[in-house]
C-alpha cells in the first residue's frame, strides 16, 4: 500500500504531518547538540534556529487540527519511505567539522523532501480535503526552500569543504 | 518518585536528561538513545519503572543520556550488574546496553551466560565492529583483515564473532538485529524485546563515522530478513549461518524458563557453613 493509500483521511493526515515536523525539530536539536559539544557553535545556533522552524511549524499543523481526534500512530508504522520522516535530517551525514553552508544544504533537502511528500499526497491521495490541505503544505515547504537558499547565500561556497583539523580524533595509536 | 505527583511522560524526549551525549556528530549511538525513547513512549513505562544498566566505551555512557534510573558500570560487567538488580527488583524493566568490545569481549562470558539464564531483561549491544573510546582497535566483531589499526596493521587474522549465532548457541529466546539508520525499526524491535518473557538480545548496527567511516555505507546495504521471525532454533542458525550480517528484524523468539531467583532465605547459616565443613 502506498503512503497516499494510507493517508486516506484529513486526520491521518493531519497526524502524519505532525509527527513530520516533530520528528524533525527532535532532530534538528540532536544536532544542534552534537555541535555545541563539538565546539562548533555557529552550526549549533543553525539547528537550533532550524529546530525552532519546525516547531512553529508543527503548532501549526496542531492549530489547523483543532477539532480533530487525531490517530496514535506507532513510530514504525507510519511507513516513510527513507526510514525516518521525509523532513528529518541523516545523523550519519554529520560531521563535527561541518560549515553553515554544509548544515543548510543539509536543511534544504530535508524541506526538499518534504515538498515532494506533500505533493505526492496532494496528487494521490483518496480524499479531496488531504488533497487541497497537502498542496497547502508542499507550497509552503517550498517557501521554506526559498528562504533557506537567501540563507545560504550568506556563506562563500569556499565552505563546501570541511574545516581543517590540525588534531584530528581519528589518530590511530 | 511519586507515581501521583509524576505524570507518565508520553514524549520521547521526556525519557532524555539534560546531558548532551558526546558521541561523535554521525555516530549510530544517537539514534540508539532515540530509539529507546521512542519504545519506551510507546509503551508509556513510567520512567522509575525502567533502569538503564551499561558498561564501558563510547555506547555505555547512553545511560547519562536518559532520565531512566541507570548505573554507568565496569567494564564488561553491565550484564552482572543487570541481573543483580533484576533479582533485587523483579518489579523493574531492565534495560542493558553496551558496545561489542565490552559485551563480547571483556563481557562475553557474561554474555553467554546471560543468554542461557534468561532473565527477564533486554540487552542492546551497539555494534560498530571497533573500540572506538580508546581510538579504533579491532573488536571481537572486526573483520580480520581490517588494517586500519597500528595494533593490527595486517588485520587480526581471526575469525569475528556472529553474535546474533553466539547467542543463539548460548540458549537466548529472543535475537534480533537492528540498524541505526532506521531508530523507528529499532524501536519497534525494542518494544517486542521488552515484551518478550525472558532475555532478549538485539545486535544494532551502529555505525563509527570516527574509526569505521566505511560504514556510513551499511545504509545502502541493509536490509529486512526475508522470512519471519522463527521459534525454530535450527532454522535460526540456518539464517544466521546464510546472512551476511545486513538483515534486520527478530530472528528468533522461543518461549524458554524464565529464571527468577528467590528474594527470601531458603536456607539458616548453619546449614550453609554446614557444607563447608570439613
Amino acid at each position: 500500500m502506498s503512503l497516499a493509500e494510507k493517508i486516506s483521511n484529513l486526520q491521518t493526515f493531519l497526524a502524519y504531518s505532525v509527527a513530520l515536523e516533530e520528528e524533525a525539530a527532535e532532530r534538528h536539536d540532536d544536532l544542534a547538540d552534537m555541535m555545541d559539544v563539538h565546539n562548533n557553535p555557529e552550526v549549533a545556533e543553525t539547528f537550533r534556529k532550524l529546530a525552532h522552524y519546525s516547531r512553529l511549524h508543527a503548532q501549526e499543523i496542531r492549530d489547523h487540527s483543532k477539532g480533530h481526534k487525531l490517530p496514535v500512530i506507532a513510530p514504525w508504522d507510519f511507513g516513510w519511505e527513507n526510514m525516518e520522516g521525509p523532513e528529518t535530517a541523516d545523523i550519519s551525514d554529520m560531521n563535527y567539522l561541518m560549515s553553515n553552508r554544509q548544515a543548510l544544504k543539509i536543511a534544504m533537502g530535508n524541506e526538499q523532501r518534504a515538498h515532494d511528500f506533500y505533493f505526492q499526497i496532494s496528487k494521490e491521495s483518496p480524499d479531496p480535503a488531504v488533497c487541497a490541505l497537502a498542496e497547502e503544505f508542499s507550497e509552503e515547504e517550498k517557501e521554506h526552500l526559498g528562504l533557506l537558499e537567501k540563507w545560504l547565500e550568506q556563506y562563500p561556497e569556499s565552505e563546501e569543504e570541511l574545516a581543517f583539523d590540525p588534531d584530528p580524533a581519528h589518530m590511530p595509536e | 518518585m511519586n507515581q501521583a505527583t509524576q505524570a507518565i511522560p508520553i514524549k520521547p524526549r521526556d525519557y532524555k536528561s539534560e546531558l548532551k551525549p558526546v558521541w561523535c556528530p554521525g555516530c549510530g549511538d544517537f539514534a540508539v538513545l532515540n530509539a529507546i525513547t521512542k519504545a519506551l513512549a510507546f509503551m508509556e513505562l513510567p520512567r522509575e519503572d525502567v533502569a538503564l544498566i551499561s558498561g564501558i566505551g563510547c555506547s555505555s555512557r547512553i545511560s547519562a543520556y536518559t532520565s531512566l534510573y541507570g548505573f554507568h558500570g565496569v567494564h564488561g560487567r553491565a550484564l552482572a550488574l543487570a541481573a543483580g538488580l533484576k533479582a533485587a527488583r523483579q518489579d523493574l524493566t531492565v534495560l542493558v546496553a553496551g558496545g561489542d568490545g565490552d559485551g563480547l569481549s571483556i563481557g562475553g562470558n557474561h554474555f553467554i551466560h546471560a543468554c542461557r539464564r534468561n532473565m527477564d531483561m533486554t540487552y542492546i549491544i551497539m555494534d560498530n565492529e571497533v573500540y572506538g573510546m580508546t581510538k579504533g582497535q579491532a573488536s571481537p566483531t572486526t573483520a580480520p583483515d581490517w588494517a586500519d589499526s597500528k595494533l593490527t596493521p595486517h588485520g587480526t587474522g581471526i575469525r569475528p564473532f556472529q553474535p546474533a549465532g553466539l547467542a543463539l548457541t548460548a540458549g537466548a529466546s529472543f535475537i534480533a538485529r537492528g540498524f541505526t539508520g532506521d531508530p523507528n525499526g529499532l524501536a519497534k524491535i525494542l518494544v517486542a524485546a521488552i515484551q518478550h518473557k525472558g532475555f532478549s538480545f538485539i545486535q544494532a548496527l551502529s555505525p563509527c563515522p570516527t574509526f569505521r567511516p566505511e560504514q556510513m555505507q551499511w545504509k545502502h546495504h541493509v536490509r529486512e530478513f526475508d522470512s519471519e521471525t522463527t521459534s525454530n532454533p535450527i532454522e535460526a542458525a540456518q539464517r544466521i549461518q546464510a546472512d551476511d550480517g545486513m538483515s534486520m528484524g527478530i530472528i528468533f523468539q522461543n518461549e524458554y524458563p524464565v529464571f527468577r531467583p528467590g528474594t527470601g532465605v531458603d536456607a539458616g547459616m548453619g546449614s550453609i557453613e554446614s557444607e563447608f565443613t570439613v
